[in-house]
């Protein structure tokens, strides 16, 4: 199985990412940016549909606001006159979860690529020889020089800077996506998790070789600009919800 | 560790505490650097000297490891050195150790090549930073350190001060192996899967020798001949004059080991754990050579293997030492790198 996944993925993926570095100045950090964007181009068609549900959301929400007023006190109606809503429309709010899923084997592939391809030990360098192609380009970047910036891609990023630009980019791109929902438990939930994921991720910043945080980085900021110029705008950035949990009194 | 090799008991131990991770700028906190040690140790009279993952390089004594005394015991000769370095890693010691009459040298993840004092532990020089690492170990003849890189360079280095000798040799590719040095000529295994031969003093190779993959373990050159193990899982016997390949082994599994001599006899390892013995006395047919004798340890093999008196020693990945006997043609006695708490 491991061997299949290889054959078919992650060599592809990790000596692609190899050439590009060799072809880019001998610098991995912009291979692995440049490697994003060629990902992110590929999987377009994918994202595109992903984007239209989000966008096609957005355009929704004077509506799903009006259904809100008229019933608010009555969530099972609400419920079904949302999802009434989204069928008139032709919208699956779960649609956008397909695109994200199927693109989740190249994200691995990625993370595999950038872990391999620094190789910060003995073994690992030994590791990389067997997944690696008789290319010449290949074999002119290796080893890679891990300076990018300021970072060395093969340690942990302790500076908090790159954690701050992982957290902060990922905590935009969210907020940019995530539709307000009718269920205040639900609304709790998304607020958590636009909090929670940043946050983690930028712990994880400060553990990881700072090349898979680039990658995060980048992807964030892709992320970030293809739903900006797609939905025209910043999306739910700027949106306040109207789905305010009743006080208690 | 250290095994008695006559009554295989453990003589002594000691166990190198981790150090914490140099860090830089606004630090989140600390974190340890593995201690691995992945040179092969030198044994000088009573001291042992071993360089670690975590930059350490320690002068142990034999005795006072016995006794099982606090380190670093000064009136033993016992000394620690420290590698300066920016971050974990940075100052990572993965080369093997070189030494001289008089000093150690050695090759930093950090770039730079360190001389230090063998009896005391003093830093004599330090010499300008070659590349970024510096993994492979330098090789001394003369008053010279050749010491080659990952960036493709070889470059030399005085002795006495550390300091840029005239003579370098530019590749494209990085060097994957530690330089060896026969006669007047450097062999050496190159990221582009080639074995390079190159003459000290030209700036042109003497001949090249392609292999599938890597040359990543040292080659061996005996009486003009170059055994060169390969990650394609061949071992090959190469005319060290021409580059001429005068036979080859396919042992179907990566070569990471070199290979040793014991009188005529060529002992090789592939990863797996397969020992194979050839007598280079033997006829070959078609430029094949078919092995005297082949063993298995039952583990991967990565570290050098160590022969002497009809025996070699091989440390599995295991963390087993086997002693095979290569006469006997089996296993001789293992023992574990483990202690029991």
């Amino acid at each position: 199985m491991a061997e299949v996944w290889y054959l078919i993925i992650g060599d592809p993926v990790l000596n692609g990412l190899i050439a590009l570095s060799s072809i880019l100045f001998h610098n991995f950090g912009l291979a692995i940016i440049a490697l994003t964007i060629i990902v992110r181009l590929a999987l377009w068609p994918l994202m595109r549909r992903q984007l239209e549900s989000t966008k096609a959301m957005q355009s929704m929400q004077p509506k799903i606001q009006e259904l809100q007023k008229k019933h608010g006190k009555n969530q099972q109606k609400l419920q079904q006159e949302m999802m009434k809503l989204y069928k008139e429309a032709g919208i699956n709010p779960m649609g956008c979860l397909w695109p994200m899923l199927i693109q989740f084997p190249i994200w691995i592939a990625l993370y595999q690529a950038i872990m391999k391809a620094l190789a910060t030990t003995p073994e690992n360098l030994l590791d990389l020889a067997q997944h690696l192609y008789s290319w010449e380009v290949v074999s002119q970047a290796i080893p890679l020089n891990s300076q990018f910036l300021w970072l060395d891609l093969g340690q942990p990023d302790h500076t908090l800077i790159l954690a701050i630009i992982v957290g902060g980019t990922m905590w935009v791109q969210q907020k940019m996506t995530t539709a307000p929902t009718v269920d205040p438990r639900q609304q709790s939930t998304n607020s958590m998790m636009l909090l929670m994921m940043p946050f983690m991720f930028g712990l994880f910043t400060l553990m990881f070789p700072s090349g898979l945080p680039l990658f995060w980085a980048a992807s964030n900021v892709i992320g970030i600009l293809t739903q900006y110029f797609f939905t025209g705008g910043w999306g739910y950035l700027k949106f306040r919800s109207p789905f305010r949990p009743t006080p208690v009194k | 560790m250290a095994i008695n090799s006559s009554t295989r008991n453990l003589e002594w131990s000691y166990t190198i505490a981790p150090v914490a991770a140099p860090s830089s700028g606004l630090s989140c906190g600390q974190s340890s650097v593995s201690t691995t040690i992945y040179g092969t140790p030198i044994v000088d009279g009573d001291i042992v000297y071993v360089g670690s993952y975590s930059g350490q390089v320690l002068a142990l004594n034999t005795v006072a490891r016995s006794q099982a005394l606090a380190f670093p015991q000064t009136r033993y000769g016992e000394w620690e050195w420290n590698c300066p370095g920016t971050n974990a890693g940075s100052n990572a010691i993965v080369a093997d150790l070189v030494m001289s009459e008089e000093a150690l040298y050695v090759s930093s993840s950090n770039g730079r090549v360190y001389s230090l004092d063998k009896e005391f532990g003093d830093l004599n020089w330090e010499s300008d930073i070659l590349h970024k690492k510096l993994w492979t170990s330098p090789v001394i003849q003369g008053d010279t350190l050749y010491v080659g890189t990952f960036a493709g360079h070889i470059v030399t280095l005085s002795v006495e001060t550390g300091a840029l000798l005239p003579w370098f040799f530019e590749s494209e590719t990085g060097f994957a192996s530690h330089p060896v040095i026969y006669e007047d000529t450097i062999y050496v295994g190159s990221f582009d899967s080639k074995l390079y031969a190159i003459k000290i003093g030209d700036s042109e190779l003497s001949w090249s020798f392609p292999g599938d993959k890597w040359f990543w373990a040292a080659p061996l050159i005996n009486e003009g001949v170059v055994y060169a193990g390969c990650l394609d899982g061949k071992v090959y016997a190469i005319d060290a004059e021409t580059g001429e390949k005068l036979w080859e082994f396919d042992a179907g599994n990566p070569v990471v080991s070199s290979p040793v001599l014991m009188d005529n006899l060529l002992i090789v390892a592939d990863e797996l754990g397969s020992v194979y013995v050839f007598d280079l006395n033997a006829e070959l047919e078609d430029k094949a050579i078919v092995p005297l004798k082949i063993m298995s340890v039952g583990a991967v093999v990565r570290g050098s293997l160590c022969a002497q008196e009809g025996l070699v020693y091989i440390r599995g990945q295991d963390n087993w030492v086997y002693v095979l006997d290569i006469n006997r043609g089996g296993l001789s006695w293992k023992s574990p790198l483990t202690i029991e708490e």
